[in-house]
């Protein structure tokens, strides 16, 4: 029962705000924001989430054990956190007429974070070689092969 | 590589990071900071509308600096959560439809709702992340466009919660690596364990934020690598429109410049130097920017219900504040009956000891608490009391 009123009260919202989206702009904006919508689902699901499945598919190819984690956790946190901060990096929405917007440098911002990172992901892939191989350490999150090439199956985790 | 072009299913899919199991748990903290983001934007909307049925209070007068705040904040570290969350669930995006037609219209109907759900939190987090840095590369009104997808995302989120309900029920009861509504083919041990991946997540997530909350938090200031400002600008306090921007560069310091104070029949023309004769008064207050950036500074300048009685208007009357710019969807500003009278509410001369920079809004501008930094208009030339 509960889940019927959820439904309905999710229907109810999306519908709202399907009017608001549709009624309250001219035309050009509406197909604006159309073009934005499907493009952030086609961009996500058919770029960024085949290269991350790529990337680690190499990684999970070229990485000693001992470094998969760490990598993976590395890649994950910095493309994140970079992902976040490109409008800042690309410094585009940046105006001559004020200098207190985007007033960071964030290149070098960037640069500090990225080799902390990576500092932190060497130091761990090293303690971890030196204790041996972890438990079950075989092949990093990577369902590359399948994701991206189509293959059946997953011939390299076996 | 030899079958190239064949599309993967989700048995392509072999690693058990691909689970309800962590999909729930990444889920939960992303409905968190899309429920605190909804909310807050509710909040702001109703602080900018001309009408308001039941007024927007004036305290506490960082009010809406907090819920600004957190609605930039929860939306950022809504980007990790978003980006994990959508990779566990990514191999269902290549299930095959089913054969028996009910069943296929009832998948349609969840893949429409899963569509939008993705199509507009996306949305949502990139024009949200562009604003706050003042990118607009879109033909569509931001301010009316995010608010309508807002309402989009949260009404899919909801119907996306309702259909889950079992599942998401059983995965949180379950251990993180519980398999009973796994794909039968995620069972491929990875480098990282389930709970390592949750774990990165709130890092990833922390980060975000960490990264880029210094704007409205001044204790991150330092950290906030990734900040749309670091928190200078003149007298201390970013700003946002410039005068040249605006345009009112000539108008603002022209000798001739007056401010009408109009109600009714009444008008009275003060110039800067009449406006500093008067008592002045100092109130620390916050400018609180749209965009989730913030800043308190001293504000020094006549208290606005002083001028209101001046020109003999009433309590509780909403007053048109109009400023030198002649262009621009926030050019002017109506200040409803509470905030008019709040004895916080100043037209400021001065900000932290200076003399208001004509960025700031020379030779005065309104600062009222707990007001979006939007309409705490700059270059005020007309003061006009309804009637």
């Amino acid at each position: 029962m509960s889940r019927v009123l959820l439904l309905g009260l999710g229907v109810l919202m999306g519908v709202y705000g399907a009017w608001l989206l549709l009624s309250r702009q001219d035309t050009d904006g509406n197909l604006a924001a159309g073009l934005w919508l499907a493009s952030g689902v086609v961009l996500h699901d058919l770029l960024l989430v085949p290269v991350v499945l790529l990337v680690m598919g190499v990684g999970s190819r070229v990485l000693p054990t001992a470094w998969r984690a760490p990598v993976a956790i590395g890649v994950v946190v910095l493309g994140s956190v970079t992902l976040l901060a490109v409008p800042v990096l690309g410094r585009f929405g940046a105006r001559d007429d004020n200098a207190t917007l985007l007033d960071r440098s964030y290149g070098t911002g960037w640069m500090v974070l990225a080799a902390l990172v990576a500092v932190l992901v060497v130091v761990a892939s090293l303690v971890r070689s030196r204790r041996g191989a972890p438990v079950g350490g075989r092949d990093v999150s990577s369902d590359v092969g399948s994701g991206v090439g189509g293959r059946d199956g997953d011939a390299e985790g076996a | 590589m030899t079958t190239g072009l064949k599309a993967p299913t989700p048995a392509s899919f072999t690693s058990r990071l691909h689970s309800p199991a962590v999909a729930a748990r990444v889920g939960v903290w992303l409905g968190v900071c899309f429920a605190v983001a909804f909310l807050t934007g509710l909040i702001s909307h109703y602080a900018q509308n001309v009408s308001q049925p039941i007024p927007f209070p004036t305290s506490p007068s960082w009010g809406y600096r907090v819920t600004q705040g957190l609605h930039v904040i929860s939306g950022t570290a809504a980007i990790p959560l978003l980006l994990v969350k959508l990779w566990t669930v990514y191999p269902r995006f290549y299930a095959r439809p089913e054969r028996d037609l009910r069943r296929l219209a009832v998948e349609v109907l969840e893949r429409l709702s899963i569509g939008l759900l993705v199509a507009a939190s996306v949305f949502l987090l990139v024009t949200g992340t562009l604003n706050a840095a003042q990118w607009y590369p879109w033909d569509f009104s931001y301010r009316r466009t995010h608010y309508a997808v807002a309402w989009v995302a949260i009404g899919a989120l909801i119907v996306h919660i309702a259909v889950k309900l079992p599942v998401i029920r059983d995965a949180l009861r379950g251990g993180v690596d519980e398999t009973e509504h796994d794909h039968l083919a995620a069972t491929r041990e990875s480098g990282l364990s389930r709970r390592g991946l949750l774990n990165t997540t709130w890092v990833a997530g922390g980060l975000a934020v960490l990264t880029t909350a210094g704007s409205t938090v001044p204790a991150l200031r330092d950290l906030s690598i990734f900040g749309v400002r670091s928190g200078d600008g003149p007298g201390g306090i970013p700003i946002n429109k410039s005068a040249s921007a605006a345009d009112v560069t000539a108008s603002a310091t022209s000798p001739s410049y007056s401010l009408a104070v109009v109600f009714g029949e009444t008008t009275l023309t003060l110039t800067r130097e009449d406006l500093l004769a008067m008592t002045q008064r100092t109130e620390t207050l916050p400018i609180a920017c749209v965009e989730g950036w913030s800043a308190s500074g001293d504000w020094t300048g006549v208290r606005l219900r002083d001028l209101l009685d001046l020109v003999g208007a009433p309590r509780d009357r909403d007053v048109a504040i109009g400023s030198l710019q002649q262009k621009g969807a926030f050019r002017d500003s109506l200040l409803q009956g509470n905030f008019a009278d709040d004895d916080r509410t100043l037209l400021a001369l001065q900000l932290n000891g200076e003399p208001l920079a004509i960025d700031h809004g020379y030779p005065c501008r309104l600062i009222a608490p707990n007001r979006p930094g939007v309409l705490q208009t700059k270059w005020v030339s007309t003061i006009e009391v309804s009637t």
